[in-house]
């Protein structure tokens, strides 16, 4: 089997990612449930990945970092907290429906800049253009379906400089590009400790730089005898039994990544994007969604055939043991800005796991497939 | 003899007063607070010896984990506040 499905959720992991889960199952309780051994065990394995959380991304006080289910919660949570009815929301054309949807729900007045791929210059202009009357932003690092890499520190610096709080939603950059709040400045970034983190799935965070709403209410086994959640994060946003497990099997993750290089596990993941971009390159009828420009693009490669349905590619690799995704990828926006909605694309994403042999294989099979699907 | 217990807003801020206070060689624990003293339901607290209450205030200042209230805790039990 060949996973190539890493920007839905990791699946190779560090072994102490599963070990960890493991151990925590059997020996961690609930955190702020008790001063018994197992309780406190708990909440010093969600203190030390809620410190190496903070360390990691820039944020000055561990309290800030949340744990989240995942980053629809974590962006749910932030948005909620930024908008209410009418107010007027600048939103990047690659948006995910972790954005769109409760924006919408919000009744928000969302203000979509749509620009073209691989072009922050004109994303840049556009954004400046539309900040001016805006209550807050929100912009993805990453597009999901193209490995679109925003410019995300120049549109934090706009936003810092007309005062618009900004909402990042690292999805798929958290673990693979630097990320640092004390240089971006964002309110708050959403990312899901699944994905380029390599923790289990269930698992999610927020850092918050900004005043914060609630979303769920319920207890913190903190203050129980009042009426309202906490003033004092995090427990003003961590209602009921945290992941405990899954935070266990995070930390690891994230241990894995910060043992590498900054830049080595991007790298890594861009030369397997390059290396099968400019093997299906030459294939007939096929677009290749690439760019030859490193800081533009990650391990994420998206394609399109002129007459072979993206679902029918996905079916036929899976047959051959090659898990890829296929379809809108839950970002209906970034497909309508890149004229891909009819169909959606094919997309490959990898893992620092993946290796050039399980690429030019997936490669291989695709010219077969398109072969065999042509005559 | 007597002990202190330096009472924190949260769970999180009792165990990062906790490793402060073990990094700067004192030995704390953490404990629930007493409700019926502090009127605070599932509060929590660092305990630490009447020797050490000085040096301890003052590595958590240092920190900025100031605790938000002092209670002595006396050897049978009885737990009054102290005014900051």
């Amino acid at each position: 089997m060949i996973y190539l499905d890493s920007a839905a959720t990791s699946l190779q992991k560090p072994q102490s990612v599963s070990q960890s889960v493991s151990r925590a199952i059997k020996t961690l309780a609930s955190p702020g449930r008790g001063c018994y051994r197992p309780a406190m065990q708990a909440a010093d394995c969600v203190l030390d990945c809620r410190m190496a959380l903070a360390s990691y991304f820039g944020v000055d006080e561990p309290e800030n970092v949340i744990f989240t289910f995942n980053a629809t919660h974590a962006l749910n949570i932030a948005i909620n907290s930024l908008v209410s009815f009418g107010d007027r929301v600048v939103i990047s054309g690659y948006e995910h429906n972790s954005v769109l949807r409760p924006l919408y729900a919000a009744g928000a007045d969302i203000c979509i800049v749509r620009t073209p791929l691989f072009q922050p210059e004109t994303m840049l202009e556009s954004f400046e253009r539309e900040l001016r009357w805006a209550k807050c932003a929100v912009c993805t690092h990453v597009s999901n379906v193209f490995g679109y890499v925003l410019p995300i520190r120049k549109i934090a610096s706009l936003c810092r400089e007309r005062g618009v709080p900004l909402i990042i939603d690292a999805s798929q950059s958290a673990g693979v590009l630097p990320i640092d709040n004390s240089v971006l400045g964002a309110a708050f970034i959403a990312m899901p400790g699944h994905k380029g983190l390599l923790g289990p799935q269930g698992t999610g965070v927020l850092l918050c730089n900004h005043e914060t709403r609630p979303l769920m209410h319920g207890g913190t086994g903190s203050n129980s005898s009042e009426v309202l959640m906490p003033d004092y994060l995090p427990e003003r946003l961590e209602a009921g039994t945290h992941n405990v497990a899954g935070i266990a099997g995070l930390y690891q993750g994230l241990k894995f990544i910060a043992s590498k290089d900054r830049h080595c596990i991007a790298d890594h993941e861009r030369r397997l994007k390059d290396a099968l971009a400019s093997q299906l390159s030459g294939i007939d009828g096929l677009r290749v969604f690439s760019t030859n420009v490193p800081s533009l693009q990650t391990g994420v490669l998206s394609v399109l055939h002129e007459s072979i349905g993206a679902d029918e590619l996905a079916e036929q690799l899976g047959k051959r043991g090659i898990c890829v995704r296929a379809g809108l990828h839950c970002s209906p926006l970034a497909h309508e800005t890149c004229g891909t909605a009819e169909e959606g694309t094919l997309r490959f994403s990898f893992s620092p796991f993946n290796t050039l042999r399980e690429v030019h294989m997936a490669g291989e099979a695709m010219k077969k497939i398109i072969n065999n699907i042509a005559k | 003899m007597l002990n202190y217990l330096l009472m924190c807003r949260s769970l999180t801020y009792a165990q990062r007063a906790s490793r402060t206070l073990e990094h700067a060689g004192i030995t704390a624990t953490i404990t629930k607070a007493p409700k019926s003293a502090t009127g605070v339901g599932c509060g929590y607290c660092v305990k630490v010896s009447e020797k050490k209450l000085a040096p301890a205030i003052a590595a958590l200042n240092k920190a900025g984990l100031g605790p938000a209230r002092i209670f002595m805790l006396s050897e049978n039990g009885f737990v009054s506040e102290v005014e900051l």
